[in-house]
């Protein structure tokens, strides 16, 4: 019998690895076979070991090889295109780093890639139509210093003309020398004051968080400031807060790059097998350096395995939000049909008089109290057709109300008990570090109940989201061997739960103990991994139906 | 740079007060240069010509570099100002601001939102509705208001000398709409609560809320 059964269970395992290893070539050309400036810029991703289909490849970034990501294609398109650094930088940023289309329109129609990006050339009229042209005593007082300057140390002859100027946003007057020391304008050549852009710098920066698209102060100049205009005239604070966010927004533009969610984790996470496409059949879950777990496809802060990411923000919403207040509100009150106001009849007749509005109405048809008649405390509309549906509704939502209670109160309360579980392990560390010191057992032989709460705790989380899960699920087969494979993980969970939670202080039965939890939390892992590995491969056969769209 | 907005403050009053082409003024209410009231007339060739428009204006702490706060004091019944408290949606009021712009220029600009109104982006959306169903319902309504409360002059060509407006007109609705359902035998203070309630423009612009006016009537 158990020679059979031991069999069986190989030959189940050699199958499975089978599948697994033709699954993984399949999904590495797929990746290969996929164009994106992310896979270009860094080497092959290597590989995790023990990969399964529904795992995908990561790696972590510092805030160093980002930048130096960058500044390769900077480099690269300055070469091509044979503009400025910071205009390679301004055109890549606009067409969001897909160099393929920047390199595309460039060549389609230089100027008109170049006004877009808000590079336009000087003169080019961008004034938009809600925005009124300058006062033509401003323009011509501008147009008298028109230089065609682009960096501020660049500036040579233009400033030789330059007469008396005031800034038309402070009424500063400058003269003479002052004006080129004090005042500065872009290839746009509008001009004011330093003072002035540097606080719409600072604004931009510090105040609004812009980056890549802080442009012109003239209204409908769409001309962007660039990068080293921008170090020149703010001060180092602020310009390192600049190149942060120009970071983060090269982050957040990429598809393939995900910051670290957790506090004071300043690392990136890049993958390039989790596209938004594919989240309807994986679960992205990733490890930082930083030793924290998240999910690549919705930035959540832990593993949600094995619940999708959409699933998971629809629950969290539901959690969160009143939604549930309004099913209470559903289920237990009606409205007054004069004034609308929300009633709970907490007890009573139905001759139900409106607080507010006086109004006298049957709590059973909805209908004004004056129609009953004669028939007073005894509603003889009862069956009208209204009357049905109103009650058919309030019970269909206490319904829905009571069901998600019930998952409701199982997700919550593994998370709880993981907690606790955390909490006794601490309690019970001492313990075995006063057996260790005692002398009868080594530190080797008391790390079991660490490594037992470990699984304990990964199960817990597991078993939390499954409750999610089997929320959303469809009634059908599939989901009661799925509720199968919960109800048995459920059981060696609190099975070993319960084991770890007896006195092991007593040093005669420790031995005994111990073994009894090691195999116990053997079973756990086989048990979450079956459940685990059951449900996300259950995404790729497309085996589960869920009662919302995924 | 608190003195640079109170230099700037201080002149663009200063240029508006010179300035006698275009009929804007800005004026402070107390000491604060910082809380003023703008005032212009109504573009002409629309429903508000020959009214006077009074505009609430606080300079921010940060002004030039964020923009004005503006909203009408004087009603107005436009698919982009809010007809109960006069907030105004206009881009230059908010992310389309620049620092160059003005107090003067933004006057300006409000007065020609007077003259096309933005329908698909409304700040009120009853009225915003009113004006893409029937032009000519509302261009009457708006040019009520203005005589209401902007003091416009009533006009000869459309109304009788004197003639002020009624209160199915203020409400911008036809009196023919109300008189249909006043003739059902339902009070005319309760017809027009309940057709501006669900702007109901007449029965071939949606035939479906004829059946809703009466059910809501008949509560």
């Amino acid at each position: 019998m158990s020679s059979d059964g031991e069999n069986d269970e190989f030959l189940y395992e050699d199958e499975y690895d089978d599948a697994f290893d033709q699954d993984d070539e399949a999904e590495e050309i797929d990746s290969m076979s996929e164009p994106d400036v992310y896979d270009a810029l860094s080497p092959a991703i290597e590989e995790a070991p023990q990969k399964k289909p529904y795992d995908v490849s990561w790696k972590v970034k510092t805030l160093q090889e980002i930048t130096d990501m960058q500044n390769k294609e900077i480099t690269k398109i300055q070469s091509v295109l044979e503009v400025p650094a910071s205009s390679a930088a301004i055109l890549l940023r606009h067409y969001v780093w897909n160099s393929e289309k920047l390199q595309e329109q460039f060549w389609n129609d230089p100027a008109a890639a170049l006004e877009e990006a808000g590079l336009s050339p000087p003169s080019s009229p961008t004034t938009r139509t809600s925005a009124l042209p300058p006062s033509p005593n401003k323009r011509s007082t501008r147009s008298l210093r028109a230089g065609p300057s682009t960096f501020l140390s660049k500036r040579t002859k233009s400033s030789a003309s330059i007469g008396p100027f005031e800034c038309p946003i402070c009424c500063m007057e400058f003269d003479g020398p002052s004006v080129d020391v004090n005042t500065y304008s872009m290839g746009c050549e509008h001009r004011f004051c330093k003072d002035c852009w540097r606080e719409y710098l600072v604004g931009k920066v510090k105040g609004e968080g812009e980056s890549a698209k802080i442009q012109c102060m003239e209204s409908g100049c769409g001309r962007i400031v660039r990068e080293e205009v921008i170090d020149e005239l703010v001060e180092k604070d602020v310009s390192k807060r600049y190149h942060n966010l120009l970071n983060a927004a090269f982050v957040a533009d990429s598809s393939t790059l995900r910051w670290c969610p957790h506090p004071n984790c300043e690392y990136i996470i890049q993958c390039t097998q989790a596209p938004a496409r594919m989240l309807n059949q994986i679960v992205p879950t990733v490890e930082c350096k930083c030793g924290h777990d998240l999910c690549f496809g919705c930035g959540y802060a832990a593993s949600h395995r094995p619940v999708l990411c959409k699933i998971v923000r629809l629950w969290e919403k539901k959690c969160a939000d009143d939604s549930e207040t309004a099913n209470w509100l559903q289920a237990n009150t009606k409205e007054c049909t004069k004034c609308q106001s929300t009633i709970e009849k907490n007890g009573g007749c139905n001759h139900m008089t409106c607080k507010k509005c006086k109004w006298e109405f049957c709590w059973v048809c909805m209908g004004p109290w004056s129609e009953h008649g004669t028939a007073w405390y005894q509603c003889n509309r009862f069956d009208e057709k209204s009357g049905i549906d109103a009650r058919d509704t309030q019970a269909k939502s206490r319904a829905s109300l009571e069901r998600y209670l019930h998952y409701f109160n199982r997700w919550a309360n593994h998370e709880h008990s993981a907690k606790l579980d955390a909490e006794f392990y601490q309690k019970t560390e001492k313990k075995m570090e006063q057996m260790q010191n005692s002398g009868n057992l080594s530190w080797i032989e008391v790390q079991f109940a660490k490594q037992a709460v470990d699984v304990v705790i990964k199960a817990r989380i597991t078993l939390k989201w499954s409750y999610c899960m089997a929320f959303y699920l469809k009634r059908n087969n599939m989901t009661e061997l799925f509720e199968d494979n919960q109800r048995d993980l459920e059981r060696a969970v609190e099975n070993l739960g319960y084991s770890l939670e007896q006195n092991i202080s007593d040093t005669e039965s420790i031995a005994k103990l111990r073994q009894d939890i090691t195999n116990q939390a053997a079973y756990v892992q086989k048990r979450h991994d079956i459940l685990m590995d059951d449900t996300l491969k259950g995404y790729l056969e497309r085996r589960w139906e869920f009662s919302v769209d995924v | 740079m608190s003195d640079a907005r109170l230099r700037r403050v201080q002149k663009e009053i200063r240029d508006c007060a010179k300035d006698k082409t275009s009929n804007i003024s800005i004026d402070m209410i107390d000491e604060s240069p910082f809380h003023l009231v703008g005032a212009f007339p109504g573009p002409p060739d629309t429903p508000y010509e020959g009214g006077y428009y009074e505009v609430d204006i606080v300079i921010p702490d940060a002004y030039p570099f964020q923009p004005v706060k503006m909203k009408f004091i004087t009603k107005v019944y436009h698919p982009n100002v809010s007809s109960a408290s006069g907030a105004i949606c206009l881009d230059i009021l908010k992310d389309a601001w620049s620092p160059v712009l003005t107090l003067k220029s933004t006057l300006i600009s409000l007065q020609s939102l007077l003259c096309e109104p933005v329908p698909n982006d409304p700040q009120d959306a009853e009225v915003a509705k009113h004006y893409l169903a029937d032009r000519n319902s509302f261009n009457a309504t708006a040019k009520h208001w203005a005589q209401a409360y902007a003091q416009a002059p009533a006009h000869k060509k459309k109304n009788e000398p004197g003639k002020v407006a009624t209160d199915a007109e203020l409400a911008g609705l036809s009196e023919e709409n109300v008189i249909g359902f006043t003739d059902m035998g339902f009070s005319r203070e309760q017809v027009i609560t309940i057709l501006k309630k669900l702007n109901y423009r007449g029965n071939n612009v949606n035939p479906q809320s004829y059946n809703a006016v009466l059910e809501e009537l008949l509560k």
